[in-house]
């Protein structure tokens, strides 16, 4: 097995072990299931989940960082990250395991949120269309991913889960802001960049069942230079 | 095994490693000694691989450890200072985790851990979570990961720190007995626990090598001494012997270079360069004058004098 998936097994592995992990997962689960009960389950509305993804998208603000945050910043508190980068896995590996841990913990968050479209199943007349609701789920894994590959970054150049965890969050709020609302008043070249990469729109698509492979696309490359800054971070970390 | 070439490390203003040179080519085990704060973990850290020098080079079995890393680094096993372990995971789990990350089969990954939970006696623990284990438990967890892979070096960074007596007694027969068949590399500002352990020592302070070689050719570089301790005849006054004692011994050829002290009233002592002809010297003149002699002998120079005078010397270079 490659060493990045036995480390993705681990990342994935440690949250369920402790307390946290469920608690994370339990928090998810029920403010999902409010924005289900509230958005959702409307009566005389068609049978969709199209106005459960974009306020479960902005859950991810706070739930991604809380799983990042622990992915460096908790080895080097511990000292745990000196076998894992002396061991023989590359630093790029080490990154790659580390995200592709936490990228697993958060889909297996979505898991249990599957009940609501069976849920929505039940309680409507019509049948369900299951492409949206999986485009749906895309988006916001594809999304949840780009928020963790950020928290990610933080988390290797600290030892504070907590400054790890408040960094992340306000740097993925400064980029909803920056990439959302505050797009028309930047100039229009930079404008035009920050509708491209913004965030909200695109789960909207999502949701719709739009499969939109530009904005696929656009997430996978912005998350794969975030893993190559990790990458950066964490070679840095030999030199200091 | 490991070749390591003038090595230099700076944080900051401090240059916590100059120049530091190491070679080893057999198995055995080598220690490395200094006061705290002599760059041993920084060497160590330099030779895992975790942090690059500012200058110099490593390698490991011939492959550079700056341009093959990954390779370089399986062939060591490393356990740092303070254990570092996954606390909710169980020594088997973590075991496990380790051999995964190394590429070993599920056969092969099973007797190593067979093997390693055997040899470092994890057996009544291998399935209680490393949270919840001593300090104890914890060190042998993390040696026996350092070895899950079989590695031909084992680097260990102040292996024994934190474990009571009866744990540092079985430390040090697990690290002889590795060092007949590995390359073992410990740091360790203990001295009893260098001696007892290692064949060759490397002493380090100020973040260089002060020197180099088996334990006996170190303590062999410094001269044996001449001891002696003597009274004055009963009756003489006690509290004049040192005096008398300065007036006697000039008669003895050869001791011009000497230190007399106290040794409780009336005795004497006196430490000199040893020659057996002074010593024989000083014996007949202290009979010829009545002299009780309690002690007189040449003593062996130790580790410790020898660690002590090269720490020492290095300081006052250092302050120099």
């Amino acid at each position: 097995m490659s060493p990045s998936f036995v480390i993705a097994s681990r990342e994935f592995a440690a949250p369920y072990r402790t307390a946290s992990g469920w608690l994370i997962a339990a928090l998810f689960l029920l403010l999902t299931g409010a924005v289900f009960t509230a958005n959702t389950l409307v009566p005389g509305e068609p049978a969709s989940l199209r106005y459960f993804f974009g306020p479960a998208a902005w859950l991810l603000v706070v739930i991604a960082p809380a799983i990042s945050m622990r992915s460096f910043a908790e080895e080097t508190r511990t000292g745990t990250i000196e076998p894992l980068l002396t061991g023989p896995a590359s630093d790029i590996e080490v990154v790659l395991g580390k995200h592709l841990g936490n990228v697993a913990f958060l889909v297996s968050l979505f898991v249990p949120s599957l009940v609501f479209p069976l849920l929505l199943a039940w309680a409507s007349d019509a049948s369900l269309d299951l492409g949206p609701i999986f485009s749906g789920y895309l988006g916001l894994a594809l999304v949840g991913s780009t928020y963790l590959a950020l928290g990610l970054v933080v988390s290797s150049v600290t030892d504070s889960q907590t400054l790890a965890f408040l960094a992340a969050f306000l740097l993925v709020t400064a980029f909803l802001i920056v990439t959302g609302p505050m797009s028309e008043r930047l100039p229009s070249w930079l404008g035009t960049l920050a509708a491209k990469v913004s965030v909200q729109p695109r789960i909207a698509d999502f949701a719709k069942g739009v499969l939109d492979f530009g904005a696929v696309i656009t997430l996978a490359v912005i998350q794969a230079g975030l893993l190559a800054l990790g990458w950066a971070a964490l070679d840095a970390r030999r030199w200091r | 095994m490991i070749h390591a070439h003038h090595l230099s490390k700076s944080f900051g203003p401090v240059r916590a490693v100059r120049d530091l040179s190491l070679m080893i080519d057999r198995p055995g085990v080598t220690g490395l000694l200094g006061p705290n704060g002599a760059g041993k973990s920084t060497t160590i850290r330099m030779l895992t691989g975790y942090i690059a020098p500012d200058t110099g080079s490593t390698t490991i079995d011939g492959i550079d450890l700056a341009d093959r890393p990954t390779e370089a680094r399986s062939r060591i096993g490393y356990a740092p200072e303070t254990a570092p372990l996954y606390p909710e995971l169980t020594p088997v789990q973590y075991l496990q985790h380790r051999a995964k990350l190394f590429r070993l089969g599920r056969k092969e990954r099973d007797t190593a851990i067979g093997r390693e939970i055997e040899r470092c006696v994890l057996t009544d623990v291998a399935r209680r979570r490393i949270g919840a284990l001593s300090k104890g438990y914890r060190q042998r967890v993390a040696l026996a990961a350092a070895l899950i892979h079989d590695p031909p070096i084992v680097i260990l960074d102040e292996p024994a720190s934190g474990l009571d007596p009866a744990q540092i007694i079985e430390l040090r027969k697990a690290i002889v007995t590795l060092g007949q068949m590995k390359a073992v590399v410990l740091s360790s500002h203990v001295l009893a626990e260098v001696e007892r352990t290692c064949d060759r020592v490397v002493v380090v302070a100020g973040g260089r090598v002060l020197a180099d070689g088996a334990i006996d050719e170190l303590a062999r570089g410094e001269p044996a001494r001449l001891v002696a301790e003597f009274a004055p005849p009963n009756g003489a006054d006690p509290m004049l012997a040192r005096h008398h004692a300065a007036e006697l011994l000039a008669r003895v050829p050869g001791l011009a270079s000497r230190r007399l002290l106290d040794a409780g009233n009336p005795w004497v002592r006196l430490e000199a360069p040893h020659d057996p002809s002074v010593a024989e010297a000083l014996a007949k003149v202290l009979v010829a004058s009545g002299w009780r002699i309690r002690e007189l002998r040449p003593e062996r120079p130790s580790l410790e004098a020898r660690f002590v005078e090269l720490v020492e010397s290095a300081a006052a270079e250092g302050s120099a």
